[in-house]
């Protein structure tokens, strides 16, 4: 990694520092909320994945939508790299951005499952699942961001990938050797769990290479 | 070894659904100052992303400061200062923190320059950029890519929408820029006051078609308006080179671009006047021309 890299990266870690810090506060006070009992735990949870998954399209959003459509990316782009070293730069840096907090709210989920007592540990594998979707879908949002230049285009992603949400968490309830565990007392780490895992981690491969192919290698600017 | 051109397009197209721009050739050589002049829509902007590498021509060739575009644009880029009045800082952050992450990415950044620079254009480094008007944002611009000291300025439309006071500073800080002579500008305008004052080279380019370019003096030199008094009933005398012809009555103004006085001679006593015309004049005349000349 370059100096410039580093630069750029530390750039976006700067003017995001409010962004994650705000997202890291509003999750774990959503799992502090979870932690107060079954009732509580829901509403808890719902604060949880909203913070994630909105976090995750306000760092795009601000990281890349916005700076194109406010025009600071053609100050970045005076500076010396070329379009494909921004693209690459801007997909490190808001993973940079991203991941952090993420793994600090996906922990604090799993954790708060396994010390509650009342809650059965059949359901961290299933929390695992959801925090990675959650990871993958940031990824595809990005990805879109980097490619999509049409606001229009954009909006349209962002509300597929949250519709996605509710369908994810239908369609893994609907896999049965994910529900049947997760009454469970101990956590079950079964092929059908490694199979949605694997998934996940596809998706977010894919939706992170893509741009380093694609829009890395367009010549024109618009 | 001779110094590369600052800049050189060869034959440049580049095609967009409602837009081309067709066959631009242009050189500017290090330490002049190019004024590139056209109407809005013209292709200047286009111009000016060609060179800096935000766009890649159809066809034909474009070198910076030596290295072709787009591919070599981050080498290029080390040594060009970009100004554009669209382009935006980031609005959430201060001028300062512009000033130091610019500065940790040229070594070449002078730091007292740019003090200097924060004081004449009255900007404050703690000053956060979305507070700033538009004429203090597009000076913290360029304060930002004059203090890294590049051996080109590329600047498109610096002084577009500033107040005549603002216009001033800017355009003064360009002639203390201009003194070291190894510093080449493109400066790109509609406003013609500014580019006559501190252009030594100027190209005209409208509906995507580079129209003329010449050295400022030559422009000034073989354009002249020139006023003559015809009997009624006789035609007006012929003369080479006139782009535009209007008759009141007896009299008739005649424009040409390659002016001479021995041109004039046979036209005796039917001469009433010669007048020098303004850069703003000849840009007019050469657009106007150009368009008769297409058939638009």
């Amino acid at each position: 990694m370059n100096a410039l890299t580093r630069r750029l990266i530390s750039k976006d870690l700067y003017l995001q520092r409010g962004l994650i810090g705000i997202a890291i506060v509003a999750g774990l006070a959503s799992l502090v909320i979870a932690a107060e009992g079954r009732m509580r735990f829901n509403i808890g949870m719902l604060g949880w994945i909203t913070t994630v998954i909105a976090f995750g399209i306000m760092v795009t959003m601000f990281g890349v939508v916005n700076e194109r459509k406010e025009r600071s990316q053609l100050f970045v782009l005076s500076l010396p790299l070329s379009h494909g070293d921004y693209v690459r730069t801007k997909m490190l840096a808001l993973l940079a951005c991203y991941i952090p907090a993420w793994i600090v709210l996906s922990g604090g989920a799993v954790a708060l499952l396994l010390v509650m007592p009342n809650l059965p540990d059949g359901m961290v594998p299933y929390a695992v699942l959801l925090c990675v979707y959650m990871l993958a879908s940031f990824a595809v949002v990005l990805c879109g961001a980097l490619h999509i230049n049409s606001e229009g285009g954009m909006t349209a992603l962002i509300v597929v990938t949250n519709m996605c949400v509710s369908l994810f968490i239908f369609m893994t309830f609907a896999v049965p050797g994910i529900a049947k565990h997760f009454q469970g007392a101990t956590p079950v780490w079964n092929s059908a769990f490694w199979t949605v895992l694997a998934i996940e981690l596809l998706v977010f491969a894919l939706a992170i290479i893509l741009p380093y192919l694609v829009a890395a290698r367009r010549r024109d600017l618009h | 070894m001779n110094q590369p051109y600052a800049i050189e397009l060869c034959s440049v197209r580049k095609a967009f659904r409602f837009f081309t721009l067709d066959d631009v050739s242009l050189v500017l050589e290090p330490g002049q100052v190019m004024g590139f002049v056209g109407p809005n829509g013209a292709g200047k902007s286009t111009t000016i992303r060609l060179m800096m590498g935000l766009l890649a021509p159809d066809a034909g060739e474009v070198r910076v400061l030596g290295h072709a575009m787009p591919e070599y644009q981050a080498r290029a880029k080390r040594d060009i200062g970009f100004v554009s009045d669209q382009m935006q800082l980031f609005p959430h952050a201060t001028i300062g923190w512009h000033m130091n992450f610019v500065a940790s990415i040229y070594p070449q950044w002078d730091a007292g320059y740019a003090a200097k620079l924060i004081k004449r254009f009255n900007l404050r480094p703690e000053q956060n950029v979305q507070t700033l008007s538009h004429g203090e944002h597009v000076k913290a611009v360029l304060m930002l890519a004059l203090a890294r000291r590049p051996r080109l300025l590329i600047l498109d439309e610096p002084t577009s929408g500033f107040d005549p006071v603002a216009r001033q500073e800017v355009l003064t800080e360009f002639m203390d820029v201009l003194r070291d002579e190894d510093r080449s500008i493109l400066f790109s305008s509609h406003n013609t006051v500014d580019v006559e004052r501190i252009s030594d080279r100027i190209a005209f380019i409208d509906r995507g078609r580079l129209v003329d370019c010449s050295d400022k003096e030559d422009f000034l030199e073989r354009w002249r308006r020139i006023e003559l008094q015809v009997p009624t009933g006789s035609s007006p005398p012929d003369l080479p080179d006139v782009v535009s012809r209007a008759t009141d009555g007896q009299f008739v103004t005649l424009t040409t671009n390659r002016f001479s006085e021995q041109a004039l001679a046979p036209l005796g006593s039917a001469v009433r006047a010669v007048q020098r015309m303004s850069l703003e004049e000849i840009f007019v005349a050469t657009v106007f021309h150009h368009r008769e000349a297409l058939g638009q």
